[in-house]
């Protein structure tokens, strides 16, 4: 029995844990890359260098400390990122830069590799353990100067030459709710919403009905059943088991009325009540009253 | 003697101490709520004292008007604006601190916990096909949402205000904290007055649209619902309209959870907390929060009169959506297995308001014929698919 709720136990462990997954490192993307920095975002020292942006496509923070960034397919535990630094706490969909500058010692944000403009880089971000890939990318050769390659969406779509230079912030930026848009385009009256809604209202509804119409009627067969057990070989009323509610209101009213009615105060009748008290001293009138002083 | 020393003591002459606590005084002055109030305060605050005197004279859904009117006057005491943190939208102040419950949306689940651990789903249970009339009321949604669209609002504005014909306000309060923040107060507001005033604008419409026949129908009564069948129905519940609707599940999940709490029969503390202390621990911060963010610099204003407007409208959309669908349902339905239409009105999730209402009006045309557990089903079902609603808008504009 116990091994049984250990059992369970383990389970639900190991079901949380996979539900947990999602909030982890996995979520990040690479999703922006400058190869030649020649005139554009710089450094904390003032320095322009090539720059890897990352990018949190989750709705819940992730620490990528203890991840590594490689450039070599060889090596992907090439640069570990540093534990211990809050900034490594990436918030939800939100971006880090890291500087490929090949000099670690600057700070978390600096990798010990820099990036060749003269042929193919790949990058990579592996999980913690070093073997779990997460995202990588071939950045062409021949990238021009101050001209990112990134992701045409955050996090997600296909990697192309970029229109602007988004360090840190997102690729594409948002004007509008493209929802809203749409519906205020497409739907100005409200019908087609109307419509959607209230078919998913009724379904969601419908589907509900049809279960529990369902389990009323197995819970009636098996509650006959047991009444039939119960009786043994007497025969069942047809309606056993599903008795209304008023007949148990008129059953408890009953029970009341007969209980009410054993009281011995009546209209217009005097009763004798008889009254039991076993004499204890805790409870004696003589103990409880002061002695009158004497003069 | 004291003046003398006080003049010592500050070190000055006797007419510049006078003048700087002239000027202390003029400074005091500037501080009072006399000196900064505006019309727009007054009014506010005599809409607070009329919830108030509602809520106690009439005892319009006082847990509600009590703290709401109580917390309009709060939010409406004028005061200078000199970073004192003492108004709600004053970042760090108490009672912002108290509205970030509201704002950021977890006051309504946690009044949905006890709602669910409160509600009885038994009539629905018994009687499954009432769950299509809690559905049919939300067409007071999406009719207000029609409407509010013509009346220039955004499309994502006029899903919040719709959601007041849903007749729930935590929905509602979770749903425009989403989707329209800035309007969030008005729609708050709307929606529990309007649940309040239930009594007055649900009759005659109900009257209205049913002929004396029906109004006399009789249900049949409802059989007993087994433990099993109420365990099951918060999971199976839970995981069909979450699985339609997962936008819903802030709402649905805790609804459903606290409805297992009470039903499973083994967390029976657990069950009365959510339905005691903690609901009503949320309901006093809630209502004097929405209450005190109604400060008439934010709240008077134009669109807080059409919501208001809209809001009523979608009350009576809702109820009269309710009351045809069950004429119409009666169509298909045998001779004996008919609804009586006055249930129709208790399809919006104002619990048990609505179906205290079915329940009085058909008293008046026949005094033997109770509706109350009949309108208990439409009532829940009310609760579930306005919730379901909310999940949709939020899916489709948040």
């Amino acid at each position: 029995m116990i091994n049984k709720k250990i059992g369970v136990l383990l389970l639900f462990a190991l079901l949380v844990s996979f539900g947990a997954k999602a909030q982890r490192a996995t979520s990040m993307r690479i999703n922006e890359v400058l190869v030649v920095n020649e005139d554009n975002f710089v450094d904390d020292y003032g320095k322009r260098h090539a720059w890897i942006e990352l990018f949190n496509g989750s709705a819940g923070s992730v620490n990528i400390a203890g991840c590594f960034l490689t450039n070599d397919k060889n090596d992907p535990k090439k640069y570990p990122i540093p534990k211990g630094d809050v900034l490594t706490i990436i918030p939800p969909r939100q971006h880090t830069l890291f500087w490929a500058d090949g000099e670690p010692n600057r700070g978390t944000f600096h990798v010990n590799f820099t990036l060749d403009p003269s042929k193919e880089n790949y990058i990579a971000l592996y999980d913690a353990d070093g073997k779990t890939l997460i995202d990588e990318i071939v950045i062409p050769a021949s990238q021009k100067a101050d001209i990112s390659y990134g992701r045409t969406l955050d996090g997600q779509g296909e990697w192309s030459t970029l229109a602007k230079v988004t360090p840190s912030t997102n690729n594409v930026t948002l004007d509008s709710n493209e929802k809203i848009e749409n519906f205020k385009e497409n739907d100005s009256w409200g019908i087609g919403m109307t419509l959607t809604a209230m078919a998913v209202v009724f379904s969601g509804l419908f589907l509900l009905f049809i279960i529990f119409k369902q389990i009323g009627k197995f819970s009636i067969a098996a509650s006959k059943r047991n009444a039939r057990k119960a009786a043994g070989a007497a025969v069942v009323a047809d309606n056993a088991g599903q008795e209304s509610g008023e007949i148990f209101a008129a059953i408890g009213a009953a029970l009341y009325e007969m209980s009410d009615d054993n009281h011995d105060i009546e209209h217009t009748v005097l009763t004798i009540r008889k009254v039991q008290r076993s004499y204890s001293p805790w409870s004696s009138k003589i103990y409880g009253l002061r002695e009158v002083p004497k003069k | 003697m004291l003046g003398s020393v006080l003049l010592q003591a500050a070190g000055a002459t006797h007419e510049s101490f006078l003048q700087f606590l002239g000027k202390n005084l003029e400074l005091f002055l500037t501080y009072t709520g006399v000196y900064n109030a505006t019309p727009g305060h007054l009014i506010m605050i005599l809409i607070g004292l009329l919830f108030i005197f509602l809520a106690i004279k009439y005892e319009f859904e006082p847990m509600l008007l009590i703290p709401i009117g109580f917390g309009i006057l709060i939010g409406n005491i004028p005061f200078k604006d000199a970073g004192l943190q003492v108004g709600i939208y004053e970042q760090g102040s108490v009672l912002n601190i108290l509205y970030q419950g509201v704002t950021s949306g977890w006051y309504p689940p946690l009044i949905f916990l006890g709602i669910g651990a409160m509600t009885d789903f038994s009539a629905l249970i018994s009687n499954p096909k009432l769950m299509l009339i809690g559905a049919a009321a939300q067409f007071g949604i999406f009719g207000a949402y029609t409407i509010a669209l013509q009346m220039g609002f955004e499309p994502n504005q006029a899903g919040a205000i719709g959601i007041i014909g849903g007749a729930d306000g935590p929905t509602a309060i979770f749903l425009s904290s989403k989707l329209a923040p800035n309007l969030m107060g008005a729609i708050a507001v709307s929606a529990y007055s309007y649940m309040a005033l239930v009594p007055i604008i649900q009759p005659p419409f109900m009257r209205l649209l049913t002929t004396q026949k029906e109004r006399l129908i009789r249900m049949k009564p409802p059989r007993a619902v087994s433990s099993t069948e109420k365990i099951v129905f918060p999971i199976v519940g839970l995981l069909l309209t979450c699985f339609l609707v997962p936008s819903g599940l802030p709402l649905l999940g805790m609804l459903f959870f606290g409805n297992l709490l009470k039903e499973s029969g083994v967390t029976r503390r657990l069950a009365e907390t959510a339905r005691g202390p903690l609901i009503d621990t949320i309901t006093i911060l809630l209502g004097i929060t929405v209450g005190a963010s109604t400060q008439a610099t934010q709240f008077l204003t134009l669109n807080s009169i059409k919501i208001f407007g809209l809001g009523a409208l979608s009350f009576v959309i809702a109820t009269c959506a309710g009351i045809l669908f069950v004429k119409f349902f009666n169509l298909f339905l045998k001779e004996g297995n008919k609804i009586n239409p006055l249930i129709g009105n208790s399809g919006v999730s104002a619990v048990p308001d609505s179906a205290r209402i079915s329940q009085n009006v058909g008293l008046e045309y026949d005094p033997t014929n109770y509706l109350l557990m009949h309108a208990m089903g439409p009532n829940v079902a009310g609760v579930i698919g306005s919730a379901v609603a909310a999940g949709i808008l939020l899916g489709f504009l948040g």
